[in-house]
């Protein structure tokens, strides 16, 4: 019994092992890839080690390319836009769950209505109405457009349903006005929806690309996402130095990710329990 | 509060004002802003999707539903529906099925599940720019690694991937399963921590087998979750943009050109709003439809549990 | 009638460009002010100082003003910066912004910011004239009569090609850039095959034979013979060069040798494959300084990409320029070309300020400025040529120099109002046979169709 239990965990162990390592080639193959001359990249038969390092390409395209500037803008928008989305919905389902008031079901009603309506569907006339407003190229649009969402709202009230009303109850005979119920109650026991809402928006905000795509044109606006891009069309068969950057702009992801690893499994799971 | 005296408003009355006031503030941050950039931009898509408009200065004008008959009798809007199938096809059951296995392959108890869960999981964060331009190398029809490693296991004359339009599609897909599998590996793993202890005991104590405990046990309770993940995966497909747009750019040709890349080539590269709004409401049908079986089906499972 | 017509505009400008020599002389007025003048290439005798000024009268508060540009690959070409750089220079109170997009996206991204009406960019650069049509059709253009009436400007220093970029009787746009198609190769990758260069007097079945000859190597390391890019003007411009036909035409017919031949040049492995380019989004230029083709038929707008990639040290190998390989039927030296306008849009917040920028980009002393950098521009003249040539990093001899001139030039499209429709179409057809998913036939036939319903000749 003992040994076969010993022999499935090996099994298991190995199987594991060369899934993990299977997903992650990509990866490896980019970093060697990046190391490499550019001619050497696609050489017949394929190393999986450079045989001789070129650190160089990084500090090449580090002068080809305003890396910072790109990674200042997308940590700009990725950081403001999560708080504006943060903040007004963890008020608007406060306002929904705990506040009775005329016309209530009527607009979460249609907050319910629209979650379901992709962003693709409405994309063109919302473009339109930012560029009216005279938004198009700034990042004020591209946050605007993006900071409101009904699946927040709607993550946030799930989850302030199940805070009791007796508590809100008790706090009002304490006499605490309905801000201060919501700053010393509700707020700090929605840390774990918040949480999920946060890792949420911010994978969203930061990998995304045809936001930026269609809203910034100019320079020194654009995200990482849209500067590599840019990079790799104009430089496409210069292989070694498209992967560096490519590296370069996984770097922040991967130290927020595993910092906050934690976080960001705990989030996937909340937000896909709550079907 | 207590000058309420003079007032011509009974204390109830007041306190129902103030508690609509009240209401209201807490919504309107949100309520205003989701007016402006959701509501409306949708409303305004149903109806550009009736009208003739270049997005210049000229005005709009009405044409009825000639534009969907327009995108319906184009050949390309034809191939991008059939290609998102496609798409949709060779995506979701790979992804479902893998993601359940590597769910309850570690949900075992053994040392350093956490770095194997951060490996399945990496792709998900990795952003997709970067993942395109790695996947595209890897992928290179004559001397890409994919190829020589095909090559070197005996395939004499293996797919030309990205550049052949047979298999463009089926490389999209590839490199989307593994994008998004770690993404649902962690939604299962969660429901499997949900199912209870005592069922896998009665079930050894019975005599059955790893094997038989996953078909008769694991399987049938994580039903609710398969559905969510089908349907969250097939919404998702409908909606591929990016990975095609910087993976093969919809091509070669229009073999890989999809349902969202249409609307965004019709809006912002030939400046036809009208036919560009008609494929977005094609568009919202198609997912309303997947969301309406979704209602009806948590309707059964929900009675069912 | 139409066409008649453009082919005598084409033969004007033809013309007008060979003789261009000394002559001319500028007559636009000067309009020196104060202290802010500059100085003009002293010495060269047709240039009379079209100096310019802010006449947006320089508020002397020091406050800057901001006028936006919109420019492509800026990065990887002086064109653009050179002139910006001189104009920031004269006008210490008006500060650039710019607006830079790959060259792809950049009509697409264009008209995104134009659709949305905004005051920014104040100044365009035009990427070719069909989208110059488009977008003065839609009113995103300002039409600039009266500016050229109210400054008296000379029109004529452009010897004719300012009125091709006239539309409906008005005029949207000056000309800043004049480019046609050359041969560029690598002088090292040939003498390492051992081939002699290709000659200014090639047809294109001796350059398919060159092609085939230096041609080596395998895997990442094969040096493809040329390079097409995978835009359609590299198939097309040669069965337009002729100046019989053009790309608006009721019968393609005449295309089907040139599509046959670029396929057996692929089909071969004499350049690289179609849908590698295009799905990898290769850049051509990247293609050449990597040393993975030895020719390259390329505008005349990559002289200055190449120069300034070697004074960065970026690349070292020995290239040269050949004239463009020619039908068996005409002499050498017919090329095919554009032109690349510089217009204002209709939305700008300040208008006299983008004139002045206009009209500075696209003045004498401005063409001085850019055939140093390698580029030609709408000015056609001899000193601009022996600018270009005797630059330090143009290539050395005689061959080289003399492929700059040409005796016969067709634009690569007509000015069709509808021209950037039937351009998807060429693209879209183009890309179907590249890829063989159309016969040449099959694709010859749609293109036929699909042309005569957009000009309604059915």
């Amino acid at each position: 019994m003992n040994t076969k239990r010993k022999v499935t965990k090996i099994i298991l162990y190995v199987l594991l092992t060369c899934l993990a390592v299977t997903m992650l080639v990509p990866f490896y193959w980019m970093v060697i890839s990046s190391l490499k001359l550019n001619k050497d990249v696609f050489s017949i038969p394929m190393r999986w080690w450079p045989e001789t390092m070129h650190p160089e390409n990084y500090s090449v395209i580090w002068k080809k390319l305003p890396l910072v500037t790109f990674f200042k803008n997308t940590a700009k928008l990725t950081i403001i836009t999560t708080i504006v989305q943060l903040c007004t919905s963890c008020f608007a389902a406060y306002g929904f769950t705990k506040c009775k008031f005329v016309g209530r079901d009527m607009i979460f009603l249609m907050y319910v209505t629209t979650i379901a309506v992709p962003w693709q569907v409405y994309m063109v006339p919302q473009f339109i109405l930012v560029s009216k407003m005279g938004l198009n190229d700034t990042h004020v649009g591209l946050i605007l457009m993006q900071a409101f969402s009904a699946f927040g709202v709607f993550l946030i009230r799930q989850f302030y349903i199940s805070i009791p009303d007796e508590l809100c109850e008790a706090a009002r005979i304490d006499g605490l006005n309905e801000f201060g119920i919501f700053r010393k109650i509700v707020f700090p026991l929605g840390k774990p929806a918040m949480a999920t809402l946060t890792i949420f928006t911010f994978t969203n905000v930061w990998n995304d690309f045809m936001g930026p795509l269609i809203y910034l044109k100019t320079k020194e606006l654009k995200t990482v996402q849209l500067g590599i891009r840019m990079f790799i069309s104009q430089y496409g068969a210069d292989y070694a130095w498209i992967m560096a950057a490519s590296v370069c702009s996984l770097i922040p992801i991967v130290i927020v990710f595993l910092s906050c690893q934690r976080f960001f499994v705990e989030g996937v799971a909340a937000s896909g329990i709550k079907g | 509060m207590s000058s309420g005296k003079n007032s011509f408003l009974t204390s109830k009355q007041r306190r129902k004002i103030r508690n609509n006031m009240t209401g209201y503030a807490f919504i309107l941050p949100n309520l205003i802003g989701y007016t402006i950039f959701v509501f409306i931009p949708v409303i305004f898509s149903f109806v550009l999707s009736v009208m003739s408009w270049d997005g210049s200065q000229r005005p709009m004008t009405f044409v009825g539903i000639e534009n969907f008959v327009d995108i319906f009798g184009d050949k390309i809007f034809r191939g991008t529906l059939v290609h998102t199938v496609s798409y949709a096809l060779m995506t979701v059951v790979p992804t479902l099925i893998l993601a359940l296995l590597l769910a309850v392959l570690l949900n075992n108890k053994i040392k350093g599940v956490a770095i194997f869960r951060t490996s399945f999981y990496f792709p998900y964060i990795a952003s997709i720019v970067a993942v395109g331009a790695v996947w595209n190398m890897l992928f290179q029809p004559d001397f890409g690694p994919v190829n020589e490693i095909l090559k070197f296991i005996g395939i004499k004359n293996p797919p030309r991937w990205v550049v052949d339009k047979d298999w463009a599609m089926v490389a999209v897909s590839i490199v989307s399963v593994w994008k998004y599998m770690g993404y649902y590996m962690i939604v299962y793993l969660a429901a499997l921590q949900g199912i209870s202890n005592s069922l896998y005991e009665a079930a050894s104590i019975d005599g059955a087998n790893g094997w038989q405990k996953l078909v008769y046990i694991t399987v049938p309770m994580l039903t609710p979750t398969t559905f969510f993940v089908l349907i969250m995966l097939t919404i998702q497909c409908f909606k591929v943009f990016d990975l095609v747009y910087v993976m093969t750019g919809g091509g070669p040709g229009n073999a890989t050109k999809t349902l969202v890349n249409y609307i965004y080539e019709k809006a912002f590269t030939s400046w036809e709003f009208g036919p560009a709004s008609a494929g977005a409401i094609v568009l919202f049908a198609i997912v309303l439809a997947i969301t309406l079986v979704q209602f009806s089906g948590e309707k059964k499972w929900s009675k069912d549990l | 009638m139409r066409k008649r017509q453009l082919t005598a505009a084409i033969m004007a400008l033809a013309c007008g460009a060979l003789t261009a020599c000394g002559g001319g002389g500028g007559t636009a007025p000067a309009e020196n002010q104060g202290g802010t003048t500059q100085t003009t290439a002293a010495g060269s005798n047709d240039n009379s100082g079209s100096g310019q000024t802010a006449e947006t009268a320089a508020p002397a508060s020091g406050e800057k003003q901001v006028l936006s540009v919109t420019t492509w690959d800026n990065e990887s070409s002086p064109q653009f910066q050179a002139v910006i750089d001189a104009y920031e220079e004269q006008n210490p109170n008006v500060e650039i912004k710019i607006i830079d997009t790959s060259a792809d996206e950049y009509n697409n991204s264009l008209g995104i910011s134009l659709s949305a009406a905004q005051p920014d960019p104040d100044v365009i650069w035009v990427k070719d004239m069909g989208s110059m049509l488009q977008m003065a059709d839609k009113e995103q253009l300002m039409p600039i009569d009266d500016f050229i009436a109210k400054d008296n400007f000379d029109m004529s220093i452009y010897k004719g090609a300012a009125e091709q970029l006239m539309y409906n009787g008005k005029a949207y746009a000056l000309p800043y850039r004049n480019d046609w198609y050359v041969l560029y190769y690598n002088k090292d990758l040939f003498d390492a095959a051992g081939v002699e260069y290709p000659s200014n007097d090639m047809t294109w079945e001796e350059y398919y034979d060159l092609a085939a000859k230096v041609t080596s190597g395998e895997g990442s390391s094969k040096v493809y013979g040329t390079h097409n890019h995978t835009w359609q003007a590299l198939v097309t411009n040669w069965a337009v060069q002729d100046g019989k036909h053009t790309v608006v035409e009721k019968d393609y017919s005449f295309m089907k040798s040139w599509y046959e031949e670029a396929l057996a040049l692929q089909d071969a492995g004499y350049i690289q494959d179609y849908s590698t380019l295009k799905t990898a989004n290769i850049h051509y230029s990247s293609v050449f300084k990597n040393q993975q083709c030895a020719m390259m038929p390329m505008g005349t707008w990559f002289i200055a990409t190449m120069m300034q990639s070697q004074q960065d040290g970026e690349t070292d190998f020995n290239w040269g320029v050949a004239t463009i390989p020619h039908p068996a039927d005409t002499e050498a030296g017919y090329t095919v070309g554009a032109l690349t306008p510089i217009a204002i849009s209709a939305f700008t917040d300040q208008p006299d300020l983008a004139w002045d920028f206009v009209k500075f980009a696209s003045s004498e002393e401005a063409a001085e400025i850019l055939a140093e950098q390698g580029v030609f521009t709408g000015i056609p003249s001899e000193t601009a040529l022996q600018t270009i040539a005797s630059a330090e990093l143009f290539p050395e001899g005689e061959s080289n120099v003399e492929a700059l001139s040409y005796v016969h030039y067709s634009f690569d499209r007509p000015l069709d109002p509808q021209i950037e429709e039937i351009r998807t179409v060429l693209n879209e057809v183009h890309e179907m046979i590249m890829i063989h998913s159309y016969s040449v036939d099959e694709g010859i036939q749609e293109l036929t169709e699909r042309v005569a319903e957009i000009k309604g000749w059915n």
